[in-house]
């Protein structure tokens, strides 16, 4: 008992000492620094969440577990922690070694700050090395590495039921001029036109009307400008966007902000709304069957001089530059990017995305054949808009665009908030 | 505690007699010292010093990843110019006295039907008390069914012909926060009906008698025995619902996420969407720093008088 006080006592001090300085030090800010070499299975961080999609990649990683190889674990995360956690993950001192996530900007701005693994010598091996010159452009950062393997990528554009539009005895629009119309005959035969899926937690669909009108009014070039902060949302040419959006508004289904988007596509399926704004992977609500009567058709031109882009979000994997496990985390890096493992993964999927790889086989419908044909033949790719921004800029987009939607007569005052919203993030 | 032990070595000159009582009087046992040792040591390192830290975040600008910059009072003096923070601490405020209005008086209203043990009683208590054992997350998720356009407020009013008042509860702004007070209201309730209850039994019932035969009537009896008998109850309600509507975010990040465009948010939703989705922690320890005076400041002010009239 009596020597358990003076050792107590040391014990404390030393643990109140400890505690001060790592107070005083601001520990819980300061950034370390991790990497090296271990053993073990690689850690495959994954926001794929949609049954589907999971059970999908999880034949992907035991196809992989049995060659005899590495070995690699995957970890499931709900896609909206995932989001909110990555920072946490990468900086973290023994993070996972491998995530699914996002090529371009996203990727660009977590590699400028030394977080992700340098893949240069991995994209001169012999699947990744044949990929188009878009992607290789895609997966680099500002200064020229590579630190992204992409495996799929899928597509946005109004998607409709070819039943329904043969029953209303309608058919899909080339120009701005011709959809209104459209909208309009939907109307007189008491159908909501357009639906759109921005109500519960995916408010984010909002942003595709947004990109797309950015992108044939003001051009790629102009949209992909505006998100990185060199022009401003009060400018008179992103009125322009909401001037155009004014004309579709009133064909938007009443519910636009108040259905989340797998609600919106059941208002699709049983024809109560007569098209959607919509990227493929809502095809994981629709079911079996259910997508040999889906067809779509690209968003109308509007002005004849600016080149047609489409949004075509590409899908992969970086590394941790962290990651005790470098040549295990490449190597599955490797097999992610074969044919091979890009047709495993999509055969389990709902099979409406398409691979990187420029052998791999799609799922051979009909409907992703003309997909493929759409982006091969598209003037020029954008991303999504918090993929050609940010995670942190999304949000002031989601609150203007909801705002709009609402409140349309504010949008002076709505642009003003979001340029100011948006200074904060981009002067971080 | 350690300092209580600390008691300098006695000169030896002293009797042995009056040593070893005052030992024995000053004297802790290290297994009473290690059972508060511990648990403060472990309080301290899980919730004080982040505590701390978070103090310290927010006099920085910090995006998580690079290192944080010290800035001052930047952070505050950026609150006071931000439309978003004040909608917020309004709405904190209206959901402070809504949600703890109604609660401490349903929550009493409902203890004081239910007080009596008469056949059935049992039942109503275990419907009333049974939404605080659901998680509110859960709870949510089935009032957001409910509230959906095609959800059953809505069915109900088209089908006794009140569709003018349908609406999308959620995505509306004049509703969205009503809508997300209802099912934090419906859950308080019953807590703060069990507290109630708590209370009222510990009522002398000889002070009802005494007061029946002065002839008072019910609302008297109500007003002059039952309310001053509560008074420690009431202490207790106060802080929990002051604690419990400033930490309110659950539920409203699961139903709206302070949206639409931010005529939900209140103070704990805009601090987390700040910090965790633009990724601006300093300025969201600033807020939540905000939101620890708030509590603490009513909390503290209130147990402070409390004690001074109990004294």
């Amino acid at each position: 008992m009596a020597t358990s006080l003076p050792s107590r006592r040391r014990f404390l001090t030393g643990a109140g000492a400890a505690g001060l300085s790592a107070m005083l030090s601001g520990c819980v800010t300061s950034v370390r620094s991790g990497g090296g070499t271990a053993g073990g299975a690689v850690t495959l961080q994954s926001n794929l969440s949609s049954p589907q999609a999971k059970s999908a990649l999880q034949t992907v990683v035991d196809a992989f577990n049995s060659r005899g190889g590495s070995r690699v674990s995957l970890n499931t995360i709900a896609s909206e922690t995932f989001r909110t956690q990555l920072p946490t993950y990468l900086t973290s001192a023994n993070p996972p070694d491998l995530y699914t996530w996002y090529p371009g900007s996203v990727a660009d701005a977590y590699a400028k700050r030394d977080l992700l693994l340098d893949l240069d010598d991995l994209w001169k091996g012999p699947d990744l090395s044949r990929y188009s010159a878009a992607l290789k452009r895609l997966c680099s950062t500002r200064s020229g590495t590579k630190v992204f393997v992409p495996t799929t990528y899928y597509w946005w554009a109004f998607f409709y039921r070819k039943s329904q539009f043969e029953k209303w005895g309608v058919s899909p629009p080339e120009t701005w001029d011709e959809f209104l119309d459209l909208c309009d005959k939907l109307k007189g035969k008491k159908v909501e036109p357009i639906g759109m899926g921005a109500g519960g937690n995916t408010a984010w669909i909002s942003s595709s009307w947004f990109d797309y009108l950015n992108i044939r009014i003001n051009g790629p070039q102009y949209h992909r400008d505006l998100l990185a902060g060199r022009h401003r949302f009060d400018d008179p040419e992103v009125r322009r966007v909401f001037d155009r959006w004014d004309e579709a508004r009133p064909f938007l289904d009443s519910k636009s902000t108040a259905l989340p988007f797998q609600d919106a596509t059941t208002e699709l399926l049983q024809g109560r709304t007569g098209m959607m704004l919509i990227g493929t992977f809502f095809a994981d609500a629709v079911p079996k069957g259910g997508l040999d009567d889906i067809d779509f058709f690209r968003f109308p031109a509007i002005d004849p001089e600016v080149p047609m882009a489409e949004e075509a979000p590409t899908d992969g994997y970086f590394a941790s530059a962290r990651s005790r496990r470098t040549r295990q985390t490449k190597e599955l890096l490797g097999y992610l990017a074969t044919a091979e493992a890009q047709e495993l993964y999509l055969k389990g999927s709902s099979g409406t995305a398409l691979p990187t790889h420029p052998d791999a086989k799609d799922s051979g419908t009909a409907l992703v054949k003309k997909g493929r044909a759409l982006i091969e033949g598209a003037d020029e790719v954008t991303q999504f808009f918090n993929r050609d921004s940010s995670d942190e800029l999304a949000p002031t987009a989601d609150t203007a665009l909801i705002r709009y939607l609402a409140e349309p007569e504010k949008i002076g005052s709505i642009l003003t908030t979001w340029q100011r919203d948006a200074e904060k993030i981009w002067g971080k | 505690m350690a300092v209580l032990e600390e008691a300098p070595p006695v000169p030896a000159s002293r009797p042995p007699r009056t040593r070893r009582r005052r030992g024995a009087a000053t004297r802790v046992h290290p297994v009473v010292v290690t059972f508060v040792l511990l648990p403060l040591l472990i309080e301290g390192f899980w919730v004080f010093w982040p505590a701390l830290q978070g103090f310290y975040l927010s006099v920085t600008d910090w995006d998580g990843i690079s290192a944080a910059q010290f800035v001052g009072l930047d952070n505050f003096r950026e609150m006071f110019g931000d439309q978003v923070f004040r909608d917020a601490a309004v709405n904190t405020a209206l959901w402070l006295l809504l949600f703890g209005g109604l609660s401490a008086l349903l929550g009493l209203g409902a203890a004081l039907l239910l007080q009596q043990e008469r056949r059935g009683v049992g039942f109503y208590r275990a419907a009333l008390f049974l939404p605080v054992v659901f998680s509110l997350v859960a709870t949510a998720l089935v009032w957001q069914a409910m509230y959906q356009p095609d959800g059953l407020i809505n069915n109900v009013l088209e089908g006794v012909g009140l569709d003018g008042l349908t609406r999308s509860w959620l995505a509306d702004r004049d509703t969205a926060l009503y809508a997300v007070l209802v099912p934090a209201l419906w859950r308080q309730v019953g807590y703060v009906m069990v507290l109630y209850l708590a209370g009222l039994k510990g009522i002398d019932p000889m002070l009802h008698e005494a007061a029946k035969v002065d002839g008072a009537t019910p609302w008297q009896r109500f007003r002059h025995v039952t309310l001053p008998q509560l008074r420690s109850v009431n202490a207790v309600v106060l802080s929990v619902i002051v604690i419990d509507s400033l930490r309110s975010f659950d539920v409203v990040w699961a139903l709206t996420q302070g949206g639409p465009y931010h005529s939900s948010e209140l103070l704990s939703t805009y601090m987390y969407s700040t910090a965790f989705e633009s990724l601006r922690l300093g300025y969201g320890s600033a807020l939540s720093v905000v939101i620890f005076v708030l509590a603490f400041g009513v909390i503290a002010s209130y147990l402070v008088r409390a004690f001074r009239e109990a004294d």
